[in-house]
C-alpha cells in the first residue's frame, strides 16, 4: 500500500496543525484505514483534532444550541405574545392567497382566521388570525389541523399566529381517516376487541344455552353460536331470542363486541338490528366450516367451538379428589406442523400410550392458556376422531419439531410453543446476569426478600442466571427471556466465572460487557412466546448470534438491489 | 383481530447518517404518551435508530442546573450524526460517555454502535437539526461494523425500494391505501411527500456503494471519491479546490436565503450550519466576509447578515 494515496490528506491536517509530524499524521491514516475500516477521508477531522488538542489547550466555545420547548396549548388564550414553536389543534375559518414582495423576491403567503376549541360544539372559541409563510397546500377552510412549530406575532395589542417554513400542519379531520359509518359492514378480521360493530354472515352453528346467575337469582336464555365470513369466524352470544337458522346469511347492525380472555364475541342485545341478507356470491357453510379449522399456531386463549386436527404425542392419566369424590384427568403433550401445546380431556379416550403417537380430529372443543400456553379442553370423549393418517407429511419427529417463524408473524399472532425466531439486539437489560430467586415460588427477590404475598418474611432464595434482551426486526420488538445454560453458553462462560466477573466490576460494568458483545448484533432464539396485552415476551431455552458475515451479507445486499 | 391499543415498544431502524441528517419533518400524537417521529425524505418514521460509526468527538459542557450535557458526533460513510448524552439517560450510559470522552482525548480511534431516541429541534432561527439521544451503546470492533455497514445498506435499500413503489400512488392515505404498503408505511410516505416534494435518491445509493466496500473490506475502492465524480477525473485537482469554494459560496447563500425571517441572519448560525454541512469553520468565515466585502451580502445591523 502506497503512502502517496494519504498526500493530500496529509496536507490538509498539517494547514490546520503547522506543528504536527508528518510521519506521524500519515501514522494515523493508516492506523484508521487499516484497523478501524475508516477511509482518510472520513477519518479527516478525527485526526485534525487530536493534532489540534495535541498543540492548543482546548477552548470549549460551545454555541447556544439548546433545542427549545414545545409548548402545546389547547387554547389561543393560553398563548403570549412571545411564546414560539406552539403547538395547537384548531379549525382553519377561513384561508386567502397573497402575492407578497419579499426580499425582492414574489413569493406566496397565505392568511385568514383559525378558531381554536374545534371539537367541541357550542363551546367558546376564539379567533386569530394567522399567516401561513410555507404556505402549506393542506389548509383548506373548514378543517381541523394540529400545527407545530408556530410562533405567536403581537402588532398593537392583536394576536396572531405565524405558521412559518419550519412549522408542521397536520390536517386531523377532512377525509384523511377513514371513518366506519355505522351501518356498514365490516370484515370479521378487521374487528375490534371492542365496541359495536356492523357485520354480514353466516350462521355456522346455534344452540340454545342458559347463563346461571352468580348469586343463585335464578337463570337466563342465551343462545350461543358461530358467524363467519371469508375472512374469518366468530363466536356470538345472544340474550334475545335468536331464530334464524344454520346456514342464513345474516346483517347483524349495532352488535357489542367483548373480548373473553384473548379472544373477541359478539353479543346481541336489544338494541341490535338482525336482518336476512341476499348475497348470492355469498361462500357457503361448507367452504366457511372448512376454514373454521385452526392449527396449533391460532388457537387463542378462550377459543370455543374450535375444530382442528393434532397428534398426540404425550398422554397420562391423573386423578385427584374433589368434594370428596375421586376424578380423573387425561392430560398430554400435542403437536401439529405449526407448533406444539397441551390437551386435557375430562372423559377416557380410546388413546393407549403404547399407541402414541396419534393423530386426532377434534370438533366444538374449547382453549384455555396457562402461562402462555393453550391447552386444549376436551369435555366429551366423542369431540375426539382418531384418524388413521396425519393429513401432514408424517416423517416429521414433531415431538422434537422447532418452527422458524419471522419475528412479526410471532409477535402478531398467539403464544407458541416450539419455535424458533431472530432479530438485532437492541437492548440489555440491567437485571441480566446472575438474580437471586425466591426457593418458595421462583419469583425475583428484592434486597433479599420475595415480594409476593404469599412468600411474605421468606428471605430463602436461590441464585439463577438469566438474560434480559429486546430483539427487533426493524418492523417489531419483543423480550428475550434467555435461561441459565442458554445464557452461559452465548456468553461463552460459567455460572462462577460470571458471578466472579460482576463481584469484581460491579452489576453495572458487567451488564455493559454483555451490550459490548451483543448489541445490534442479528441473534436467533428458541423456545416458547407469551404474547399478551404488554406484547411479545420470548422465553428462549437457546440463543446463538449469526449472520454476522459482513462480506456475505454485502454480497446479498449487492445481489438483490443490484448494487455494483 | 386488531391487537387493543396499547404502549408498544417502537422499532429501531438501521440507518446512515445522511438519510437521517437531511430529515426537518417530525410528527408527534396528540395524546400524553403517543410517540414521536422523525420523518425522513424517504418517508420513514422512525422513532429509534442502530446508527454506528466512528466517535468524532465528544465534549462535556456545563448547563444552569450544574449537571453537565455530553455532545458528540458519529461519523458513518455517509455523513455525522450528532448526539447528546444529557440528565436522563441510565447511568451505564453516562458512565460510559465520561470514558469514552477520556479514551477520545487520547487520540484512540474509538469505533461506536448505539440505539438511540430519534429528535429533531429548531433553533431561535428557525433551522432544523437532528440529534440523538442515546439509550444504549457499546464500542464495536471492524467486523461488528462492518456487518453494521452491511445490514444498514439493506435496510436503505429496502426503504428506497418501497418510496419508489410509493411514487405510483398520489400522495394521500386514500390512494396509497391502495398499494401493498401497511398502514405505518402510508402515513410515512405520505407526510414525506408532501413536505419534501421530489427527492433525489441518487446519493444514497452512492451511501450504499460505498459503504458495501466498506463492509466487505475494500477500502481503496470506499477511498476513492464519489464515483460521480470519477466522470471528471481529468479535471485538475486545482479545480477541484474551486470548484469546492464556490460549492461553500452557493452553501452560505442558500443557509442566508433560507433562514431569513426579515431580519437577516446571525453570523453564528450560518457558521454552525456552514459546519454542519462539512465546511471548516475558519474556511466558512473567510468565505463569508470576502461575500461581504465583494457586495454579495450585507450586514444591516453588526453580525446580521443579509442578501443584497
Amino acid at each position: 500500500m502506497s503512502d502517496d494515496k494519504y498526500e493530500s490528506h496529509i496536507k490538509a491536517v498539517l494547514s490546520e496543525c503547522p506543528d504536527a509530524d508528518t510521519d506521524e499524521v500519515r501514522a494515523a491514516f493508516i492506523k484508521y484505514e487499516e484497523e478501524f475500516y475508516i477511509p482518510p477521508q472520513d477519518a479527516l477531522r478525527s485526526i485534525i483534532r487530536r493534532f489540534q488538542s495535541d498543540q492548543a489547550p482546548k477552548s470549549s466555545n460551545m454555541s447556544s444550541q439548546q433545542p427549545r420547548q414545545t409548548k402545546k396549548v389547547a387554547l389561543l388564550s393560553e398563548l403570549a405574545a412571545t411564546d414560539r414553536d406552539v403547538e395547537i389543534e384548531v379549525e382553519v375559518v377561513s384561508h386567502n392567497l397573497r402575492e407578497q414582495t419579499i426580499r425582492g423576491e414574489q413569493k406566496q403567503i397565505a392568511f385568514g382566521l383559525i378558531e381554536d376549541n374545534p371539537w367541541e360544539d357550542g363551546a367558546t372559541k376564539t379567533r386569530w388570525e394567522y399567516k401561513d409563510w410555507g404556505p402549506n397546500t393542506n389548509i383548506t377552510p373548514g378543517s381541523i389541523i394540529r400545527i407545530e412549530g408556530a410562533s405567536v406575532n403581537e402588532y398593537q395589542g392583536r394576536m396572531s399566529l405565524n405558521i412559518n417554513q419550519g412549522a408542521r400542519v397536520a390536517v386531523l379531520r377532512e377525509g384523511t381517516r377513514p371513518v366506519t359509518q355505522p351501518g356498514e359492514p365490516i370484515d370479521i378480521s378487521d374487528i375490534p376487541k371492542d365496541g359495536y360493530i356492523c357485520l354480514v354472515g353466516r350462521v355456522l352453528s346455534s344452540r340454545d344455552d342458559q347463563i346461571h346467575r352468580k348469586d343463585g337469582s335464578g337463570s337466563i336464555d342465551v343462545v350461543r353460536g358461530r358467524i363467519a365470513d371469508e375472512t374469518g369466524t366468530i363466536g356470538f352470544l345472544s340474550w334475545e331470542p335468536f331464530s334464524h337458522e344454520v346456514g342464513s346469511l345474516i346483517k347483524i347492525d349495532g352488535a357489542q363486541v367483548k373480548t373473553f380472555r384473548d379472544t373477541p364475541e359478539l353479543n346481541f342485545g336489544r338494541t341490535t338490528k338482525i336482518e336476512s341478507f341476499h348475497d348470492a356470491n355469498f361462500a357457503n357453510v361448507e367452504k366457511l366450516n372448512s376454514q373454521n379449522m385452526k392449527s396449533i399456531s391460532q388457537l387463542t386463549d378462550g377459543a370455543r367451538d374450535v375444530e382442528t386436527v393434532v397428534q398426540i404425542t404425550e398422554w397420562e392419566k391423573r386423578s385427584f379428589t374433589k368434594d370428596g369424590e375421586e376424578r380423573h384427568l387425561w392430560s398430554g403433550q400435542i403437536a401439529d406442523p405449526t407448533g406444539r401445546c397441551r390437551m386435557s380431556a375430562w372423559q377416557q379416550l380410546p388413546i393407549e400410550s403404547t399407541d402414541l403417537p396419534v393423530t386426532v380430529k377434534l370438533t366444538g372443543v374449547r382453549v384455555r392458556a396457562w402461562q402462555g400456553i393453550p391447552d386444549i379442553t376436551v369435555d366429551k370423549a366423542d369431540q375426539v376422531e382418531i384418524l388413521s393418517s396425519a393429513p401432514w407429511d408424517g416423517d416429521i419427529d414433531l415431538e422434537n419439531h422447532v418452527v422458524e417463524v419471522g419475528l412479526t408473524d410471532i409477535v402478531n399472532s398467539a403464544s407458541r410453543v416450539g419455535i424458533e425466531t431472530s432479530g438485532t439486539v437492541v437492548s440489555v437489560r440491567e437485571d441480566s446476569g446472575i438474580i437471586m430467586r425466591c426457593v418458595e415460588c421462583r419469583r425475583v427477590t428484592r434486597d433479599g426478600e420475595c415480594s409476593f404475598a404469599g412468600c411474605v418474611g421468606k428471605v430463602e432464595s436461590q441464585q439463577d442466571v438469566r438474560l434480559r434482551l429486546v430483539i427487533d426486526n426493524e418492523d417489531v420488538t419483543a423480550s428475550v427471556l434467555i435461561n441459565k445454560d442458554a445464557a452461559l453458553k452465548l456468553m461463552n462462560t460459567t455460572e462462577n466465572k460470571m458471578a466472579k466477573a460482576i463481584e469484581n466490576e460491579g452489576q453495572m460494568e458487567y451488564v455493559q460487557s454483555i451490550r459490548d458483545y451483543l448489541l445490534g448484533r442479528n441473534l436467533i432464539v428458541g423456545g416458547r412466546t407469551i404474547i399478551d396485552d404488554q406484547g411479545a415476551m420470548i422465553l428462549a431455552d437457546h440463543a446463538e448470534i449469526s449472520g454476522d458475515d459482513a462480506a456475505m451479507l454485502a454480497t446479498e445486499v449487492r445481489a438483490k438491489w443490484g448494487v455494483n | 383481530m386488531q391487537p387493543a391499543r396499547s404502549i408498544k415498544r417502537q422499532p429501531a431502524l438501521h440507518m446512515f447518517a445522511s438519510e437521517y441528517g437531511e430529515s426537518t419533518l417530525s410528527e408527534k400524537g396528540s395524546g400524553e404518551f403517543d410517540p414521536s417521529f422523525v420523518v425522513t425524505k424517504i418517508g420513514s418514521r422512525v422513532n429509534r435508530v442502530v446508527v454506528a460509526g466512528l466517535l468524532e468527538r465528544i465534549e462535556g459542557r456545563d448547563v444552569a442546573n450544574g449537571s453537565v450535557i455530553y455532545q458528540g458526533q458519529l461519523r458513518d460513510p455517509s455523513g455525522i450524526n450528532y448526539f447528546s448524552v444529557g440528565d436522563y439517560v441510565s447511568d451505564s450510559v453516562k458512565d460510559l460517555t465520561i470514558q469514552l470522552s477520556a479514551r477520545l482525548e487520547s487520540g484512540e480511534p474509538i469505533l461506536i454502535l448505539m440505539i438511540a431516541k430519534t429528535r429533531l429541534y429548531q433553533t431561535d432561527e428557525g433551522a432544523i437539526y437532528t440529534s440523538l439521544r442515546p439509550e444504549e451503546m457499546c464500542v464495536i470492533d471492524t467486523q461488528r461494523y462492518a456487518s453494521w455497514l452491511a445490514k444498514t445498506s439493506q435496510s436503505l435499500m429496502e426503504r428506497m425500494s418501497t418510496y419508489l413503489s410509493s411514487l405510483d400512488y398520489d400522495s394521500n392515505v386514500e390512494s396509497m391505501a391502495k398499494s401493498d404498503l401497511s398502514e405505518q408505511q402510508v402515513l410515512g410516505l405520505v407526510a414525506s411527500r408532501n413536505h419534501y416534494g421530489d427527492v433525489d435518491l441518487e446519493h444514497y445509493r452512492l451511501n450504499v456503494m460505498q459503504a458495501l466496500d466498506i463492509a466487505e473490506g475494500r477500502l481503496e475502492a470506499a477511498s476513492k471519491p464519489a464515483p460521480q465524480r470519477q466522470l471528471v477525473e481529468e479535471t485538475e485537482v486545482k479545480d477541484k479546490e474551486v470548484e469546492a469554494t464556490d460549492d461553500l459560496e452557493s452553501v452560505i447563500l442558500d443557509i442566508i436565503t433560507k433562514l431569513d425571517q426579515g431580519d437577516g441572519v446571525e453570523f453564528e448560525t450560518i457558521l454552525i450550519n456552514a459546519e454542519a454541512r462539512g465546511f471548516q469553520r475558519s474556511v466558512a468565515e473567510e468565505k463569508l466576509e470576502e461575500l461581504s466585502d465583494n457586495g454579495t451580502v450585507h450586514e444591516p445591523a453588526f453580525g446580521w447578515f443579509r442578501l443584497v
